[in-house]
């Protein structure tokens, strides 16, 4: 399915927050040097706890960074046509150009993101108008109705008030009102958060079929597996701000590599199998105070020396297989990471 | 559906306000330690008057029977309401013998004339700026506006209104000191006399907008700040969407919500006047009648404009109601 066209590249990113709690600084490394490569036209998925760093990490690719999110290093480069865009050197009216004309995003909760005065396609039209000249009203509007029922939502949402309309169906018009402008790059921050398993899937059917319509990339960031699973082609495993681990799909599932993911891809039920499923023991680190080393040292079960001490590097294995852990062949010290 | 559900209803309470508050005021004085018709002889005999004994015997029932208050209360109450539905509040006491409504009925255009002008614009203006600072309160221009507002919101009133009329009034003569028009001129629909009840107008108007601006400023600068962070303003930044517009569709225009509320409340206490600008710039509105009806113990008086005020605010919190829901769809009428 991947065309191997590099649509979105990251080198070292890193994005602290720094707090000032009662005059002492303290640092949270959400993003901690993540380096990434997605391509065009492919579900690349992002999975990990709470607290890991996937929403921040969405921030800073997004460019939404306000303080008390800095970034600290690093690049975020949208490949438009033949022409590399580094996000952070834009100017304002360019960076909100670039918005929901290239990439989109789907924002964690979509209960309170419409404004609650004015019907839905008021804000459809509103994101019609400040992207593109030149069209009458009635115009933008038989746009937004085209748009809204070749996704399969029912079209009168347009003239409901979002307070109207479900849960569900806000996520969904949430969903659409993101493909709107047939944005390269789709952010989906936990899209099916709060919502019941069966709503659950038709959102991920309208993120798919959204991805047919439109060839688009689509990032997608949850902590449920079994929606990677389901809809991602790659997956990028997360923990305590850096990636731990990056394959196909399939492949993290049938071969997963680094303890962490082993124990992600083992928790989870499977049929006929009734016997209780080992959790990961402990609980993840505070981003804000990390351990030396490895920050899973602490949780390992295959615990050396080394882990303890330095910090291993995301390397590739076979296959596109890469992997930060220092038990893997050719693991090598991230020369990148900050030691705390 | 919605007559039967919801606006019957509401009119009945709508009528019972009105009617529990006018009779609160009814009782009240009653029930205030002093008799006003023993107040009027004891005030004539203190001005050294001679009075016969059979002849204040007389005085009292004649003047008893002129304040409404013979007969038992329920007697007097039945009374007071038969009047009321004509528009008959009794007689003044402090401008014997002109009826209440007469004299309200001369000072009510200039109140409202007034008041009405000075609410309007300062909620306008106060929601305007205080809106635009409140989105922009990172910027340099807003903070310096506030630290302005915050310093002019604390004047007292009395305090900024006669530093008003001294500097403009004594200090440069530009403006009139008091009344409403210059004395002696008859009103008319002149030019003339229009300018001439504008600039007589101006510095009250001016007291006031200036102070109502800051109060409004403020409130609105804080509710701005508070809907600034809520998801769909987020959502609509992250989405492109234009400043400007994010600014007044989505910040301004539901910040403006419980603001007009509050400007609806407002203008039905007009109806009760301004009472301290009233008496600075010897305006002849409600408030200043309001004040001599006061000092000079006239209840008929008192009672006609605070019912009046009863029900001014009781229709405008009914109109509120009844409109709200076209700016806000959450509401439902129910």
């Amino acid at each position: 399915m991947t065309t191997n066209k590099t649509v979105l590249r990251t080198q070292n990113l890193k994005s602290y927050y720094i707090l000032d709690v009662y005059g002492t600084k303290k640092v949270v490394k959400a993003v901690d040097g993540v380096d990434l490569e997605i391509q065009e036209n492919e579900i690349y998925g992002i999975a990990g706890e709470s607290g890991c760093g996937k929403t921040t990490l969405l921030k800073a690719l997004y460019a939404l960074i306000k303080p008390p999110l800095r970034l600290m290093d690093g690049r975020v480069v949208y490949t438009r046509g033949d022409q590399d865009i580094d996000i952070y050197s834009l100017r304002k009216d360019e960076i909100r150009k670039l918005r929901w004309e290239y990439i989109a995003y789907i924002p964690q909760g979509a209960m309170s993101i419409f404004n609650p005065v004015i019907k839905l396609k008021e804000t459809y039209r509103d994101f019609l108008d400040s992207h593109i000249s030149g069209k009458t009203e009635k115009e933008m509007l038989a746009i937004a109705r085209e748009h809204i029922d070749k996704l399969g939502l029912p079209t009168k949402i347009l003239d409901a008030y979002p307070h109207q309309l479900s849960g569900g169906m806000r996520q969904r018009v949430a969903i659409a009102l993101a493909a709107l402008l047939k944005p390269n790059v789709i952010f989906a921050d936990e899209p099916t958060t709060a919502l019941d398993v069966v709503v659950q899937r038709g959102v991920v059917q309208l993120l798919k079929s959204i991805q047919n319509l439109q060839r688009n990339t689509i990032i997608l960031v949850t902590h449920d597996m079994g929606i990677h699973a389901n809809i991602t082609d790659r997956l990028a495993i997360m923990y305590a701000g850096k990636i731990i681990e990056e394959a196909a799909t399939r492949e993290i599932f049938k071969n997963p590599l680094h303890p962490y993911t082993q124990y992600l891809i083992n928790s989870l039920p499977k049929f006929g199998d009734t016997g209780k499923r080992a959790s990961t023991p402990g609980n993840p680190p505070s981003l804000a105070n990390l351990p030396e080393g490895c920050p899973f040292h602490p949780r390992c079960p295959q615990l050396s020396e080394i882990c303890k001490e330095r910090i291993p590097k995301l390397t590739s294995t076979d296959n596109g297989h890469k992997v930060a852990c220092w038990l893997m062949n050719g693991g090598e010290d991230d020369k990148n990471a900050t030691s705390s | 559906m919605f007559v039967k559900k919801y606006l019957i209803p509401r009119l009945l309470q709508y009528f019972l306000v009105i009617f529990l508050g006018i009779t609160i005021v009814f009782f009240i004085p009653r029930m205030a330690p002093t008799n006003p018709v023993q107040r009027t002889i004891s005030e004539l005999k203190s001005r050294g008057t001679y009075l016969d004994p059979a002849y204040v015997e007389q005085m009292i029932e004649d003047l008893t029977e002129l304040y409404g208050l013979s007969g038992s209360w329920f007697e007097q109450y039945k009374d007071f309401w038969q009047r009321l539905f004509t528009g008959d509040f009794g007689i003044s006491f402090f401008q014997f013998p002109t009826p209440v409504i007469e004299l309200i009925k001369t000072a009510l255009p200039w109140t409202v004339g007034l008041l009405l002008c000075t609410t309007v614009l300062s909620w306008v203006i106060g929601n305007v700026i205080g809106g635009m600072a409140g989105y922009a309160h990172n910027k340099r221009w807003s903070k310096n506006l506030d630290v302005i507002i915050m310093v002019i919101r604390p004047i007292p009133y009395y305090i900024f209104a006669l530093g008003l009329l001294i500097l403009f009034g004594y200090v440069v003569r530009i403006f009139p000191i008091a009344g409403g028009a210059t004395i002696g001129k008859t009103p008319s629909f002149t030019l003339h006399y229009i300018l001439d009840v504008l600039k007589h107008a101006f510095l009250p108007a001016l007291s006031m907008v200036v102070l109502g601006v800051a109060s409004w400023f403020q409130t609105t600068k804080l509710i701005v700040q508070n809907v600034n962070a809520e998801d769909f303003v987020q959502y609509a930044q992250l989405g492109g969407i234009k400043e400007r517009k994010i600014m007044f569709k989505y910040v301004i225009r539901n910040a403006m919500l419980p603001q007009i509320t509050n400007l609806a409340l407002s203008l039905g206490q007009i109806l009760s006047g301004a009472l301290i600008t009233e008496i600075v710039f010897s305006y002849p509105g409600v408030g200043n009648l309001l004040f001599s009806a006061i000092t000079t113990g006239d209840y008929n008086l008192i009672m006609g404009i605070t019912a009046l005020s009863i029900m001014a605010i009781t229709t405008m919190v009914l109109i509120v109601d009844l409109i709200y829901p076209l700016f806000d769809p959450r509401i439902k009428y129910k």
